[in-house]
């Protein structure tokens, strides 16, 4: 396939728009790349088609917000934690898990529950929708 | 994680000269309040050249590094707004920006030109006001960066399409390191408390040692003054408050003015270049380099092991060969993670090396003995030609109060920073 010049950032966003997470899937390799991009990091294919991602996912690291690491306009979050996500797609990336306060975290690490199931969510911030995950319970 | 293949450079490349400013708060003192980028720049690349041994008409080509020139400077060009200040005029340079990685990939672009054979000798120099802004429309007056600007511009680190929007990469820099540490090694939240601040303690007895360094003062005094008859204990007490899940203020880097260059040449012609000049040079063995944007887990780690492994692949260089360490630790706890990924402190120990001080000057382990980032300062860009400078100092013997006990002859510098480059390299000095 020809290489395309094609907004794939609008697209994201505008799927998020419709109710859907999309990232994009390998037609060589099958890795899915999230959040979408050109071509695959795994196998360096750019023949990459859309996928909606099913959401069920895992963290595996949790760092809490602190005064450094925290922004008015997350507080509508309500608690929530930052940490290493991996989707059931394969992808792995930085991400925002609502849910997980300081009690939680040391619930979970005490436990030795790590990695934990989350699912992710769309969530509106100023002006666009975007996703985070939140901690599936018990 | 790709990998790269990383191949012996075409001739060997030697450093032959460096140069560094004090870091400074310029505005806040008369005598340094109204310097500019030209001045900084030129001092540092002068005092190169003259420790090397060379005039400028003997340089072919330098390079300019500065994290953020558009908004500290009101530059676009930099590179051309200091170029007839060092005795260059006509010659050709290039300005780059990798942010706090910067004075890192000077070494890696001075030291490709000349290994390439396009050029015999380069200068490599970095300057920053980290600390101060350009007031717009006048010559030289500056006015001091609030933390507020400061945060503001440091957001654009950060890719605009995804990493803001989801919120997480650009939070996680402070603490990503120190959870994955505590995590992987086992460590107890006290354990790693006092694994931060240790280093931070570390650092400052560094720095106390050196004169070029902006904060000077040890812990052991500030606990002291404040009735502390414990150094930990002053570092545990709200006079050194958390500012992240695991980072103390201590642990943050000191914001400041500074500029540090080095001059390199083929060591094939080190004789013609460095004409009566007494000291060893040293040869870069190579150079190792990875990048992993914020969205990436454990971006510092990942990108730091893959830039590890390329540097002992091509120097064949193993760990143990290595005798002081530098990490940018603009993020205390990197110096930790970096020295460990390194083979440099043993996995899972090197939290009780720097528990138990050995990883100071006066140490068997040294690492950062200018003071690193949280007491030697942060100039951003120039820092790590100013870690280059120390480790010079260090291995030719003429580090003052704070020399190492053993004389180092190979050198490992891991630099790291602009969400998130790295770049690691081993120089040793010639025999």
């Amino acid at each position: 396939m020809a290489i395309q010049l094609e907004k794939v950032v609008e697209t994201f966003y505008e799927n998020l728009e419709k109710g859907k997470i999309t990232g994009k899937r390998c037609t060589k390799c099958g890795a899915v790349e999230f959040p979408p991009v050109y071509a695959c990091n795994s196998c360096g294919c750019w023949d990459m088609e859309w996928v909606e991602i099913s959401g069920n996912a895992k963290l595996h690291s949790i760092v809490m917000p602190a005064p450094l690491s925290n922004k008015p306009e997350y507080k509508a979050m309500g608690k929530f934690a930052y940490g290493e996500v991996e989707l059931e797609e394969g992808s792995r990336l930085n991400a925002v898990v609502r849910g997980i306060n300081k009690k939680k975290r040391k619930e979970i690490l005490e436990a030795g529950k790590l990695p934990v199931p989350v699912r992710a969510a769309i969530y509106q911030r100023d002006g666009f929708k975007t996703v985070v995950f939140d901690l599936v319970e018990d | 994680m790709n990998q790269t293949k990383v191949h012996p450079y075409q001739r060997s490349v030697s450093i032959i000269g460096v140069g560094c400013t004090p870091f400074m708060y310029t505005v806040d003192k008369e005598e340094t309040n109204g310097l500019t980028e030209g001045e900084l720049f030129g001092y540092a690349a002068l005092k190169a050249m003259e420790d090397a041994g060379v005039n400028p008409q003997d340089v072919d080509f330098y390079f300019h590094g500065e994290a953020s020139p558009l908004n500290g400077s009101n530059y676009l060009t930099p590179n051309i707004h200091v170029t007839n200040w060092f005795g260059m005029k006509g010659k050709a340079s290039i300005h780059h920006s990798e942010a706090c990685c910067t004075g890192y990939y000077a070494v890696e672009e001075a030291v490709n030109a000349v290994a390439s054979g396009k050029y015999d000798c380069v200068l490599s120099g970095c300057v920053e006001f980290g600390d101060s802004l350009a007031v717009p429309n006048h010559p030289y007056r500056r006015e001091k960066m609030t933390m507020d600007k400061f945060l503001q511009t440091t957001a654009w680190l950060y890719d605009r399409a995804y990493t803001r929007s989801l919120m997480a990469g650009q939070e996680l820099i402070y603490d990503d390191a120190a959870e994955w540490y505590k995590r992987t090694r086992g460590l107890t939240d006290e354990q790693m408390d006092d694994t931060l601040n240790w280093m931070c303690i570390n650092n400052r007895r560094n720095a106390s040692k050196n004169p070029l360094a902006i904060e000077r003062k040890t812990y052991e005094e500030y606990a002291k003054e404040a009735g502390f008859d414990n150094v930990m204990d002053y570092m545990r007490s709200p006079y050194n408050p958390k500012m992240g899940d695991f980072l103390r203020a201590s642990g943050l880097e000191l914001k400041c003015d500074g500029a540090a260059a080095v001059v390199v040449c083929a060591t094939e012609l080190v004789d013609r270049y460095m004409g009566n000049r007494s000291h060893k040079p040293i040869e870069v063995l190579g150079i190792g380099c990875a990048a992993c944007e914020a969205t990436t887990p454990h971006f510092e780690v990942r990108a730091t092991e893959e830039a590890v492994r390329q540097v002992y692949e091509v120097t064949g260089v193993r760990p143990e060969e290595i005798d002081i360490f530098y990490a940018n630790d603009f993020i205390v706890t990197s110096h930790l993670v970096a020295a460990e990924i390194a083979g440099y402190l043993p996995y899972g120990e090197g939290w009780k090396y720097i528990c138990e001080g050995r990883t100071a000057y006066d140490g068997d382990k040294p690492i950062n003995t200018n003071g690193g980032r949280t007491s030697f300062g942060h100039a951003h860009a120039a820092s790590g030609l100013a870690d280059l400078y120390e480790a010079v100092h260090q291995m030719r013997g003429e580090a003052g109060e704070g020399q190492v006990k053993k004389l180092p002859k190979t050198a490992m510098l891991r630099g790291y920073g602009g969400a998130q480059n790295i770049c690691t390299y081993i120089i040793r000095t010639k025999d």
